[in-house]
């Protein structure tokens, strides 16, 4: 809605689902993000590291790493080197409250991918600060 | 040495020892499994011809398991009387029943290490003057065990309770129970009710519970275990009750979370959800201008059937929540006018594609309200989506909320289709889809007024209808304005702010804050 001014922000997109990504990716690219598909975790890892992106978009269902395992190495200082990026957790797995709580206090949103479109996740990504 | 005399006289481990070896001595040294084969082989003797074979055959098949099962039973528990260091059942690589001579020295043996740890202790309370059950029984049964008094007072707890319950001793003792364990049973047959019914009964009683759960705070996961209490009137120290747990946290967590396949159901049934939604758009932005009417039309449609099931899909995660009790929310201050105007647009495209119009009275005073924005948008979708589905030919809705006599937030919305029938309309919100005899009648709609009435009640609201055959429903419940619930109901106004400016966007949709 108030997502006409194109941003240059750097953002990845960590997703197996070959489809969703590319409607994700013609979206966001349409706004003017530049965009870097993963669809590995292990792979998705290293590239959140390099503290290159923005945002990060992080599907919890994932092969060889989840992004459980994923959000809570690189919030765990002992683990990785603090990185700027937010990270919004798009996914369509409902959690358990207590999971739920955990992830909360590691991630900046949590997004069910089945309640919005391509177009209104962009106007989402907007609205973080 | 009184108290150890005390302590032998009183250990039921040392008295079945003891038994057992009385019993070693009156059957001799004997390998049970070949006596009684050659018992079943002697009578098979007997028995000429085909049929001899034939119980041989059966005998020394029957013999060893019916027989012998319930001596490999005692004899297993007899071997395996005490535990070792580390309070666990030592492992028996011994599949052979031999109760003569072997057993003894087993038993020899089990008699040393006890009396062995039994002078361990009492040297400790000699120098430390503590207490023989405290150091001897409890922390050398690996069980988490708790011993109240009447006023339902920790009074001992041994170390593997604490263990078990992440906390500290010191912690746990003369702290009421219920306060150390937040128990959720699977019925109303608690260990509050048993306990009452205990005191004013009976003089001695024992009951034991399965799947009871135990919510920790903080970061430590639930647990899962039965739980036996027993209760003696006669105590002389007046600690009346004990009570034990028995850890399933593995085995029931993972069969108790049928959440849990719901949740993977409903994840498989999202993603093509996610797939549609986004061609739709992809669809309706790119080809707009080039559609004829028609055409368009059709991709409207199509926007909103994928809503419609979206819907759908959400309510029955919805239902496995409320069904496991596990459906929490979290009331906000929130704008009703709002909140409200948003769903309705939501909806109206579903109206639209049917030809229905919306008509919308919000009264201009409405006060902020107490709501969990999720789950009561998840109502205003159930309700107006019925009544979009059972408006057969007419073309209008009415919704109109205002601040009713009592104060409340009042909202209602009214169709002109076919109505319900009186017969079922007491029912309406009860679980209802289950009931196979009305489903033919009343379509889908039981599913949502279940959920949305839940929801309701859970924000100390009301839920009613008004119907007519032929003539159309009402549907309208209340929520309450935020200051009247705050007032009410402290504790359940949780304060999301810190949340909030931690960035967090709530919970699990685009559209809460």
């Amino acid at each position: 809605m108030d997502q006409n001014v194109k941003t240059n922000k750097k953002i990845l997109v960590i997703e197996d689902e070959h489809f969703i990504s590319e409607l994700y990716t013609r979206a966001l690219n349409n706004n003017g993000y530049i965009v870097k598909v993963v669809s590995d975790g292990v792979e998705a890892l290293k590239e959140c590291q390099t503290d290159q992106y923005d945002l990060i978009l992080l599907d919890l269902m994932i092969p060889n790493m989840t992004g459980f395992e994923i959000l809570n190495i690189l919030r765990d200082p002992s683990k990785s080197k603090p990185i700027h990026s937010k990270i919004i957790i798009t996914t369509n797995l409902e959690q358990r409250d207590d999971i739920k709580k955990d992830i909360e206090k590691k991630a900046d949103a949590y997004l069910i991918k089945a309640n919005l479109t391509p177009n209104e996740l962009v106007d989402f990504l907007g609205q973080i600060k | 040495m009184d108290d150890f005399k005390k302590l032998t006289r009183n250990s039921k481990d040392l008295v079945f020892v003891i038994l057992a070896i009385n019993l070693i001595i009156i059957f001799g040294s004997l390998d049970i499994e070949y006596y009684l084969f050659n018992l079943s082989l002697e009578l098979s003797l007997s028995i000429s011809g085909l049929l001899g074979v034939l119980f041989l055959a059966v005998s020394y098949l029957i013999i060893p398991k019916i027989l012998l099962s319930p001596i490999k039973i005692i004899w297993y528990t007899i071997l395996k009387l005490n535990p070792n260091q580390e309070g666990l059942m030592p492992k028996i690589n011994q599949n052979k029943i031999l109760i003569g001579k072997e057993l003894v020295t087993n038993l020899i043996g089990q008699i040393y290490n006890i009396t062995n740890t039994v002078n361990q202790d009492l040297i400790k309370i000699e120098e430390e003057k503590t207490d023989l059950k405290t150091d001897f029984l409890a922390n050398r049964i690996p069980l988490p065990i708790f011993v109240l008094d009447n006023n339902e007072n920790v009074k001992f707890v041994n170390k593997y309770a604490a263990t078990y319950l992440g906390l500290e001793i010191d912690n746990i003792l003369n702290k009421n129970i219920y306060s150390i364990l937040e128990l959720s049973f699977p019925s109303n047959d608690t260990f509050d009710t048993w306990l009452k019914d205990a005191k004013n009964h009976t003089a001695i009683s024992t009951k034991s519970w399965e799947r009871v759960k135990l919510n920790l705070q903080d970061n430590h996961p639930t647990l899962y275990f039965d739980m036996v209490a027993y209760y003696n009137l006669g105590n002389t120290e007046g600690y009346s009750t004990i009570i034990t747990l028995f850890d399933h946290t593995k085995q029931y967590s993972q069969d108790d979370q049928a959440i849990n396949f719901v949740a993977i159901a409903i994840h498989e049934l999202r993603t093509p959800l996610t797939l549609l939604k986004g061609y739709i758009e992809v669809f309706s932005d790119e080809l707009e201008d080039n559609l004829d009417p028609e055409l368009k039309s059709f991709v409207e449609k199509m926007k909103a059937t994928n809503d419609q099931l979206n819907l759908f899909v959400n309510n029955i995660l919805n239902v496995a929540r409320i069904d496991n009790d596990e459906m929490i929310l979290k009331l906000h201050a929130q704008s009703w006018d709002k909140i409200l105007t948003e769903a309705i647009d939501n909806i109206n495209l579903r109206a639209k594609v049917r030809g229905i119009n919306l008509e919308v009275k919000i009264d201009p005073n409405i006060p902020e309200v107490g709501i969990d924005r999720i789950s009561i948008q998840e109502v205003l979708y159930n309700l107006l989506d019925n009544a979009i589905k059972y408006s057969k030919d007419s073309k209008k809705i009415i919704i109109k909320s205002y601040l009713n006599d009592e104060g409340f937030v009042e909202t209602t919305i009214q169709d002109f289709g076919r109505g319900i029938p009186e017969s079922i309309i007491g029912n309406l919100f009860t679980k209802f889809y289950r009931d196979h005899h009305n489903r033919s009648q009343v379509g889908g709609t039981g599913l949502g007024l279940y959920i949305s009435k839940a929801i309701i009640d859970a924000h100390h609201g009301n839920i009613w209808v008004k119907s007519k055959e032929g003539e159309g429903s009402t549907f309208g419940f209340t929520v309450l304005p935020f200051d009247l619930l705050s007032k009410e109901q402290k504790n359940l106004v949780n304060n999301e702010i810190i949340q909030n400016a931690h960035g967090w966007i709530n919970n699990h949709s685009y559209y809460r804050r």
